[in-house]
């Protein structure tokens, strides 16, 4: 016997985006404007696109670059950010820099990139590579930054040379919060990803829904942007669900009521 | 009074014994505050600890007993003299110190078997026989039952069982515990003390001890080093001559442990010290 309560919060997901497409019905019923189909249009299209093999192939190349460039800086940005964390001349050394690069909105580097890189795979990947980076190298920073000293210290005492500390108690020690970098790296990346191929129109998702919107196929449109927010939906759920395997010794349990449920 | 004077602790340490397994010669530590001042943390520490002797160091808050500990351990270096184990200087941290944490720093990651088998694994034991030592070691702690669970699953006294456990599987000459049993309750507190205790009567590893709690110095040891407030500087070395094994009921009853807490605290008291927040 399932409690009321829940029910309530295993639908809240489904009633929340059932909700959302109830407004969007109603408010593009009541503004009646041409570049604002009603949710039900933009859904009837979804089939039909995504049975295109066209699409498909853009989706590919899109998910292709954006695995690549996800990859690359979460293996750089890692040992970039412990480091960063355990030793004050690293820190003092990257840190202006990285202040410097974290506010600018990685696409408005794209038309140098391109300039420098062309329009293909390399340039986007680059762009993908530094939307990833900062938040990973933040949050892998501050977390090996919050190791406990005394825990670097017993492994010390038990013959760990320096490097086998950073690698075996830094490192683990400080997953939890590289994580929770990797997943802000990882909807950075779905952003970059369609932002690169607005700019640098060749191919992906990006480039067929700019290319909808230039032919005035607004259905179409709205119809990519539910694509792209159910994937970033997936990932995100299928990111979540590694997490949690690899850090459930650090989750609070939840076993006492929240405050507030 | 059962104690000497600073001079003759004094005298004691420079015709240290023999059988020294620690010697601290002359040690004083700067630290720098984050007001760029520096600040005399240890003023110039003499301290000999025989093999298999548990000596305590007993100061209020802050006198830099804690530090202390460090240098032995080899976590951090003194801004001057020197610490020897078995008459070599410590350079850093080493297996033949084995510290135990008041913050328990165990692993949260690992299992309590695995934070248990952490030493011996790292000290190229095979993985069977460590786990067998292991699972020995842990029910010797009092935590048969325990050894899949995670840290974060365990109350405080339970840690710092652990800790204590995985201390010992690498089997360290010296056991150095930075107040281990200041974050507990007072219940679970004297439990542990008592379990301390049992442990230590069967192997008589040597023990450095730092605490805040007379009746925790007494009670456990064979030392009691008096330290001062700030800077921290040896104040008196008092000599435990209690029977063991001691048995804290036995001991709550016997007149002589009582006049040690009194007379130490006593002393604690006539020194006017200001207390600092």
């Amino acid at each position: 016997m399932i409690s009321w309560r829940t029910l309530v919060t295993r639908l809240a997901p489904l009633l929340a985006s059932l909700g959302l497409l109830v407004i969007w019905q109603l408010a593009s019923l009541a503004l009646h404007n041409d570049s604002f189909p009603t949710a039900l249009e933009s859904i009837r299209v979804i089939p039909s696109l995504l049975g295109d093999p066209e699409t498909l192939i853009n989706f590919a190349a899109s998910l292709r670059r954006m695995a690549i460039g996800f990859a690359v800086a979460v293996a750089i940005s890692i040992p970039l950010g412990l480091l960063m964390g355990r030793s004050r001349a690293v820190a003092s050394f990257f840190n202006p820099l990285l202040m410097v690069i974290y506010p600018v909105p990685k696409a408005a580097l794209m038309p140098i990139i391109m300039l420098w890189l062309g329009v293909g795979d390399l340039a986007k990947t680059l762009v993908i590579f530094l939307g990833v980076s900062l938040p990973v190298i933040y949050h892998s920073f501050e977390g090996a930054k919050a190791v406990e000293e005394k825990m670097l210290w017993s492994g010390a005492a038990m013959g760990l040379s320096a490097a086998r500390r950073m690698v075996r108690i830094v490192l683990p020690a400080a997953l939890p919060e590289i994580l929770a970098g990797c997943r802000t790296g990882l909807v950075l990346a779905l952003i970059t990803m369609v932002t690169s191929e607005m700019i640098a129109r060749q191919s992906g998702a990006g480039n067929i829904l700019f290319n909808a919107l230039d032919m005035g196929q607004y259905d179409t449109v709205f119809a990519m942007i539910i694509i792209i927010g159910a994937l970033g939906i997936c990932l995100d759920a299928a990111f979540e669900r590694v997490r949690q395997r690899l850090v459930r010794w650090s989750d609070p349990q939840f076993d006492i009521p929240l405050s507030f449920s | 009074m059962p104690s000497r004077s600073d001079l003759e602790a004094d005298a004691m340490a420079a015709a240290a014994p023999a059988t020294a397994m620690i010697e601290v010669d002359r040690v004083s530590q700067i630290f720098q505050t984050s007001s760029r001042k520096d600040h005399l943390a240890l003023s110039d520490i003499s301290l000999s600890v025989a093999d298999g002797a548990f000596v305590s160091i007993l100061g209020p808050s802050g006198c830099g007993k804690s530090t202390l500990l460090y240098i032995v351990g080899g976590f951090v270096s003194p801004t001057q003299g020197t610490a020897k184990m078995k008459g070599k200087p410590i350079a850093g941290p080493g297996p033949d110190r084995g510290p135990v944490f008041q913050e328990f720093a165990l692993f949260p990651w690992k299992s309590v078997l695995d934070n248990v088998m952490y030493g011996p694994r790292q000290q190229g034991v095979s993985h069977a026989e460590a786990e067998a030592q292991s699972r020995a070691l842990i029910e010797m702690v009092g935590l048969k039952g325990f050894e899949n669970f995670y840290p974060k699953e365990l109350s405080g006294g339970m840690k710092q069982r652990v800790a204590l456990a995985r201390t010992l599987a690498y089997h360290p000459e010296v056991l150095l515990m930075d107040e281990p049993f200041g974050a507990l309750d007072a219940h679970t507190r004297t439990r542990l003390q008592n379990d301390l205790l049992n442990i230590w009567e069967r192997d008589r590893k040597t023990v450095l001890f730092v605490t805040h709690s007379v009746e925790e110095a007494v009670f456990l040891s064979d030392r009691v080093v008096m330290m001062t407030r700030s800077p921290g500087r040896i104040r008196q070395i008092i000599d435990i001559d209690l029977p063991r094994p001691r048995r804290r009921t036995e001991l709550l009853l016997d007149p002589r442990y009582q006049k040690y807490v009194v007379d130490i605290e006593r002393m604690f008291d006539d020194s006017n010290e200001i207390e600092l927040p």
